[in-house]
């Protein structure tokens, strides 16, 4: 068999298994494109012969759900944030030494990485509730996905830092910058890809985020898009197509973003979680 | 005064704030709940005493109470069933689908990546689509499966207690599987070619080269990879809430699910507290595996 009939073979195979793996993703569009009675057909139409494109519209509209929407995007904006304004310096000083308590450090943060949100989330809620925290349900959340989120985020830009020569650093100091102006000017603009790559990481986490949302935030207009698709989806619904349109545009935009910067996010998580 | 500024600026001073900051915040924010989470546990929390720090100690009543429970013994045994089929799954497909890409082919890393979506998805999202497509009547998967002839009727997958927690397991596999391939990949690509090369020369055959110098080159990354599998699958939790709710009559709960439903469904926080505990010592165990097995890596 020659070279090139074998890649082709294995290409095609490749894109056999992949085809069968995004199959539920392929289900989801296609489900959200068929009418009530198209749906609980037999056998299950693979191809929708009605496409009915109006059940965005609709959904968008009874579901409210460009009001889910942004406060997803306003819970994981401001939980990138404050991980980012946190999480940089720390992974900095984790990444330029080398000692016992740089050690000591990064073995709590790993343990910190680790904790389950559903077992944290009693705790965090009693506390949250005695000091007064869940007034403002939102902040309150932000502040606990952070806290979820940040270990690994530091573990992630830490291997970026690691990839900047320490030399360019001591240059600048010998040039007179201060310890800030070096970091500022010198090192942050040569990690600024890595750190961009794991915010993006931590925005898609964020944006998904459930178990905190739904056990902090009691105010329906408040809640983010997660805990809109639960409450969307009671015990014996059988409005599976209205679903699968909600759940395609809350998806979307983060396959958009996945698809786009698909080799970054690979190898920057490669990088951190075990290279 | 000046000296602990310019000290900021200059020297050490400018390190140890950097990281002061984000080590107190994670102490206040997971230090914190930590051990208030050991104290509740001993305590006794009811909606009336939710407000005030100063409750009752009751001892190890909490614990007593919650291995007196009938449904105790049965949540744990399906935590363990969900931790072993979980990780056996997504190890045993992520892996083959490693070593089927690691053959390099035009494409192949591009195509790879796309697995990864599943990873990226929210998890609730998931979850609803694995509802829709094991549903009993109408779910592809149950047409998939009579089509080809594996079963006879229709399977009740969310519904009946033979096979509820399965369901949750299917799409945790899918879920997870992609994340394990990612992983061996980079494992896999750090082996060196010539070790092959050499053992062909020596006329070993795939399997031989597979099982003497694949699987112990691997070791380290295949600990590193499980013990990653049991500190996720031990964190799962959107696809109990999106898939069963733990139901039909706790056949598929797990204990993650099971703390959050004590504590925010039945409001026993003492109990949800209780089971958080035990847990988390569990976790902290596979951290522990995993830290070590990872240590010469992280450290760089």
């Amino acid at each position: 068999m020659s070279e090139t009939m074998r890649n082709r073979l294995m290409l095609a195979t490749a894109i056999v298994l992949a085809a069968i793996y995004l199959f539920p993703l392929y289900w989801m569009y296609i489900t959200a494109l068929k009418t009530g009675s198209a749906m609980f057909a037999t056998p299950p139409q693979f191809w929708p012969s009605d496409p009915q494109w109006h059940i965005y519209g609709d959904v968008w509209q009874s579901r409210n759900v460009g009001r889910y929407l942004a406060n997803s995007l306003l819970i994981a904006c401001g939980a990138v944030a404050l991980i980012c304004v946190l999480g940089v310096g720390c992974a900095y000083v984790l990444a330029r030494y080398r000692n016992v308590w740089v050690d000591i450090g990064l073995f709590l943060i790993l343990m910190l990485q680790v904790l389950p949100a559903s077992l944290m989330i009693t705790p965090i809620f009693v506390g949250f509730s005695q000091i007064g925290l869940l007034a403002s349900p939102r902040f309150a959340v932000i502040l606990a996905i952070a806290a979820k989120s940040m270990p690994f985020f530091v573990v992630l830009v830490r291997a970026t830092f690691m990839s900047v020569p320490q030399e360019l650093e001591e240059a600048a100091l010998v040039d007179g910058n201060s310890r800030i102006g070096a970091f500022w000017h010198i090192v942050l603009p040569l990690a600024r890809n890595g750190i961009l790559v794991s915010a993006i990481l931590i925005f898609m986490q964020a944006f998904g985020e459930f178990v905190y949302s739904k056990s902090i935030i009691q105010a329906v207009e408040l809640q983010p898009a997660s805990v809109g698709l639960n409450s969307f989806m009671g015990p014996n619904t059988n409005e599976w197509n209205n679903i699968m349109a909600y759940a395609t545009m809350y998806v979307t935009p983060i396959l958009a973003i996945f698809v786009l910067l698909q080799r970054r996010i690979v190898s920057g998580l490669t990088s951190g979680a075990l290279k | 005064m000046k000296r602990l500024l310019s000290s900021i600026t200059d020297g050490k001073g400018f390190d140890i704030a950097l990281v002061a900051f984000p080590l107190g915040y994670l102490f206040l924010m997971s230090g914190l709940p930590l051990l208030y989470n050991v104290v509740m546990s001993f305590q006794e929390v009811d909606m009336f005493s939710l407000g005030s720090f100063w409750r009752p100690f009751v001892g190890l009543k909490n614990y007593r109470d919650l291995f007196a429970q009938p449904e105790t013994l049965p949540i744990l045994y399906n935590t363990g069933i969900f931790v072993a089929a979980s990780i056996a799954g997504q190890f045993l497909l992520g892996f083959g689908l490693a070593l089927f890409f690691w053959t390099n082919f035009p494409g192949a890393s591009w195509l790879r990546g796309l697995f990864l979506v599943s990873w990226v998805m929210p998890g609730l999202v998931v979850g609803a689509i694995w509802n829709w497509i094991l549903s009993g009547d109408f779910g592809v998967l149950n047409f998939l499966l009579r089509e080809t002839g594996i079963i006879d009727g229709n399977i009740f997958w969310r519904s009946d207690p033979n096979f509820s927690l399965w369901a949750v397991i299917i799409a945790n596999i899918w879920l997870g599987m992609a994340f394990n391939m990612i992983l061996l990949s980079v494992g896999l690509s750090a082996i060196p070619k010539d070790l092959y090369e050499a053992a062909e020369l020596d006329g070993a055959n795939a399997f031989q080269r597979f099982w003497t110098i694949t699987l112990p080159m691997m070791r380290s990354t295949i600990g590193a990879i499980i013990s990653l599998g049991l500190i996720f699958t031990l964190q799962q939790f959107d696809l109990f809430a999106a898939i069963t709710s733990g139901g039909p009559n706790n056949s598929s709960n797990v204990t993650q699910y099971w703390a959050w439903d004590l504590s925010f469904r039945q409001y026993d926080f003492a109990k949800g507290a209780t089971i958080s505990v035990i847990m988390i010592v569990f976790v902290m165990f596979a951290s522990v595996v995993y830290v070590r097995s990872t240590r010469h890596e992280v450290r760089g």
